[in-house]
């Protein structure tokens, strides 16, 4: 007689058509008996209705500050199998290409040394493998290395940088954003693996406006991808869409946000006022094989974005609408410059645990913009200011040197 | 042999197909040949296939396994993953497409995420992993999932793409703040700290200093050791405390859950990108299914559907539609809740910032 | 909660390694935390930087942040992973007898 399940609730989640996180955690369990207390734990999380690890843990490997995220199950007399579990964030190949070699070598020094438990991937991008014993971290690491991978960041470093597939597999890739996050991982590794800032600090490179990568959202450095001249159009081709059936009036130019599109039914052409266009990419994505990015790329540089912890959420704003396509290759002086005066700034000023952003919040975007030596453009506001409070730079303020009565 | 340091990731070239490095920044367009799979053409007139295969996050060595058997029998071993933790076959060779479509039905894999549908749903750790979390990750992202698999699979469409992302915490790990549709685990209840441990085991000053609403306060205890208590009544349970301290725990059974949160985006595609906002305060955790936030989330999701305007993304459609009438659509109670008084409701200093790659030059 | 002998005496760790309540702490026993990071012998620099950690904690109730230890110190960052391979919060906050630090990872 079959053996009753130790895990009736989980089960019910084997069921239904998408794929099953409890039937992979079974299948490692299966060569692996150790790890089945981790599906064993998360049983008990689903009857009581809480988690189960401990806070925090400090693990690590020699030589790096980050790249380990300790963990300890609050009951190890129950389930031993996870006592300790702590995760490796391993760097992954920029845009997430692999050979199925690498990755079997990945999976044959992951199930010698730790669960068998995966993410593909975890939320910043790495390769997150979960769960193996204290003892076991620099032997991984050791063998990782060996196999040429590298951990990831974590703490208050360089958090990994990432990209959307770029140039790899798109044609609105409007600079090289896999080869720039690559050079920049490697520029900046004692950074990624050392946490030395107030907080963390994140890089995220998408190559066009459609922001992949949720750049605007999530990166300290949002690279967005962009152009500056006109929309290449190929007037057969947008023929052949009005032929195909598609509403250009409708579905394209009412949906352009600047209404800039206007659309010529009778001879099926288009016509664009680029001077208007805000490159949204709303008509690029609806009729790809007519219309493209223009020629004169390169990317917007965005700042500031970050989670809710601690004051709320922030989105990446404007700090310089167009960065040409040329300083964004090698050997990128005029951003390894500006990042680093960045930096600098922040690490000066911040207060612990005080994102790039909130700092530009607390001390106002004009200190940035002075201490960067950078002007300010209305490119990088949506309006200007609704209150009267001005903070006047008092050498700004000219008077006649009389004092007052 | 001891590992050398500071090697970083290995070169993403050495990792690409031959066809993508022949047409690399070469693409010319691509088509959505039908639902999950798409067809990138170089200039070169190569032709690209990508078989997109939708996955748990959370997976063991053996798929790994199984995805680079698929990827040697008909991608000469190369694939991708997504942004979206989707998996990417990539084909060059037209013949091995349906061989290979019919190798990953037989075996039971979705195949979608392309278009106007759902992809996969970004998620966090939960109780699989992760030490703050109010909710689990995995298991309410496979309960809705299977409830929403047809608007991934391509057989029901949508007016545009819906992104659905779910964090465990108020952290918000992943762009779930900026999600069409966002789970939120969150804590109602303060912190229950350990004022005799908390001064052994963490710096009183930064668990202080961790309170957004300055909830925490100095406190000696009877020894004279400098501790902390805490003004309940300014807690809004961020949970920061205890990310500095752990004699802060604040789970609790009855009182953690999910709350939901729509009409946030990402990309700058007709309107710039958006917060999520509020729109569900409070629903029980419920394993193993979550049944209550899986109804909620096919409300929103099938209101959407049937009332918005092609291309109108979710935020886009309540914008239009009016707040008002979202609420009346979808019969969610609208609370004090919904109303925004945290920092007295003050709009934060960067609202005038540029949010968007949006504008002229 | 695990005892280890440290400095001839048994000291209530946690499962990190790190001690339980930091007025048990002295010199000996730092000595023997070294040892558990990899630090066979603290030299002149060593103790500089412990007791920095020590004597900032002290006064301010917190650990320093990086950039102001390596000024105060004088010691770069990537000096003070060669004395303490395992960084400054795993390793020299450690040794140094301070509460195990915490963040976000």
């Amino acid at each position: 007689m079959a053996e009753e399940s130790k895990t009736p609730l989980l089960d019910e989640l084997e069921k239904g058509p998408w794929p099953s996180f409890v039937t992979d955690i079974k299948m490692a369990a299966k060569r692996k008996p150790e790890t089945m207390d981790l599906l064993n734990q998360l049983e008990l999380s689903y009857e009581e209705k809480i988690g189960h690890w401990k806070h925090g843990g400090i693990v690590g490997v020699m030589g790096y500050g980050g790249g380990v995220i300790g963990r300890y199950s609050d009951r190890p007399d129950l389930f031993p199998g996870v006592k300790d579990f702590h995760t490796l964030r391993v760097n992954m190949p920029t845009g997430w290409f692999y050979t199925t070699k690498a990755l079997r070598t990945i999976c044959d020094i992951w199930d010698k040394r730790g669960s068998g438990m995966t993410n593909f991937h975890g939320s910043t991008g790495d390769i997150i493998l979960l769960g193996t014993d204290t003892d076991q971290l620099q032997p991984l690491f050791d063998d990782l290395s060996e196999a040429g991978f590298d951990l990831g960041g974590s703490g208050s470093d360089l958090r990994t940088p990432s990209a959307c597939c770029g140039p790899a597999r798109c044609e609105w890739a409007c600079f090289d954003n896999l080869q720039m996050c690559y050079d920049m991982t490697m520029e900046y590794q004692m950074e990624l693996h050392r946490p030395m800032w107030p907080y963390k600090f994140k890089f995220k490179f998408s190559g066009c406006p459609n922001d992949c990568v949720a750049a605007v959202a999530r990166a300290d450095m949002s690279f967005i991808g962009t152009w500056r001249d006109d929309i290449q159009v190929n007037d057969d081709e947008i023929a052949a869409y009005a032929e195909g059936g598609l509403d250009i009036q409708a579905d394209v130019a009412d949906n352009c946000p600047t209404k800039c599109i206007s659309y010529d039914a009778s001879s099926k052409k288009i016509k664009i006022d680029n001077s208007n266009c805000v490159r949204c990419m709303h008509c690029i994505n609806v009729m790809p094989k007519a219309l493209k990015p223009g020629k004169e790329r390169g990317c917007t540089l965005m700042a500031g974005a970050k989670a809710p912890i601690l004051m709320g959420a922030r989105l990446s704003s404007v700090i310089v609408p167009f960065v040409p396509k040329e300083k964004l290759e090698p050997p990128y002086e005029w951003f390894k410059d500006f990042i680093d005066r960045l930096w600098e700034w922040w690490d000066e000023n911040g207060k612990f645990r005080e994102r790039f952003g909130e700092l530009l919040d607390r001390v106002g975007m004009r200190v940035f913009l002075k201490a960067m030596d950078m002007e300010p453009i209305p490119q990088m506001i949506e309006a200007p200011r609704t209150n009267p409070f001005v903070f006047w730079w008092p050498e700004d303020v000219e008077t006649s040197g009389k004092e007052a009565k | 042999m001891p590992a050398k340091t500071d090697i970083g990731p290995p070169y993403f070239k050495d990792f690409l197909p031959k066809v993508i490095l022949d047409n690399y920044g070469k693409w010319d367009y691509h088509e959505i040949v039908k639902p999950g799979v798409l067809m990138h053409v170089g200039e070169s007139g190569d032709k690209l296939w990508s078989v997109r295969v939708g996955g748990a996050r959370l997976i063991c060595t053996d798929r790994v396994r199984e995805y680079c058997d698929i990827a040697d029998e008909f991608c000469d071993g190369h694939f991708r993953f997504t942004s979206r933790h989707n998996v990417e076959f990539l084909v060059a060779d037209e013949a091995k497409l349906e061989p290979l479509i019919k190798v990953l039905t037989d075996k039971g894999y979705p195949i979608g995420g392309t278009g106007n549908g759902i992809t996969s749903i970004v998620h966090t750790q939960g109780w699989v992993h992760c030490h703050t979390p109010a909710t689990d990750a995995s298991g309410p992202v496979k309960a809705v999932m299977d409830e929403l698999i047809d608007y991934f699979t391509g057989v029901k469409t949508l007016p545009a793409q819906l992104r659905i992302a779910l964090a465990c915490c108020l952290n918000m790990c992943g762009a779930v703040h900026c999600s069409d549709i966002a789970i939120l685990g969150i804590h109602r209840k303060p912190p229950k700290p350990d004022v005799n441990k908390l001064p052994k085991v963490c710096e009183v000053p930064s668990t202080i200093s961790s309170c957004p609403t300055y909830a925490i306060k100095p406190k000696k205890l009877e020894d004279g050791t400098k501790s902390i208590e805490i003004n309940d009544e300014r807690c809004m349970y961020c949970g920061n405390c205890y990310t500095m301290c752990p004699a802060m725990p604040l789970a609790d059974p009855e009182a953690d859950g999910i709350a939901i949160w729509v009409g946030g985006k990402v990309s700058n595609a007709r309107s710039g990108p958006k917060f999520s906002k509020l729109a569900i305060p409070f629903l029980p955790n419920n394993p193993p299914r979550w049944p209550e936030v899986v109804d909620a989330i096919k409300n929103i999701v099938e209101l959407y559907a049937a009332d918005a305007r092609k291309y109108e993304r979710v935020g886009d459609w309540i914008e239009r539609i009016g707040w008002e009438t979202f609420f009346d659509k979808t019969g969610i109670p609208f609370t004090d809740m919904h109303i925004d008084d945290f920092d007295g409701g003050a709009p934060p200093p960067h609202i005038a910032f540029r949010t968007t790659a949006q504008f002229r030059f | 909660m695990a005892t280890l002998n440290l400095g001839g005496k048994e000291v209530e760790i946690d499962e990190d390694g790190f001690i339980q309540d930091p007025e048990v702490w002295d010199e000996d026993v730092a000595i023997d935390l070294a040892a558990t990071e990899g630090v066979d012998e603290l030299g002149e620099d060593h103790w500089k930087l412990v007791h920095y950690l020590r004597d900032y904690y002290l006064k301010f109730g917190i650990a320093p942040m990086i950039r102001k230890l390596c000024k105060e110190t004088g010691f770069d960052l990537k000096y003070v992973y060669e004395m303490f391979p395992s960084g400054p919060a795993k390793g020299a906050c450690k040794v140094a007898g301070l509460p195990k630090p915490t963040g976000c990872v």
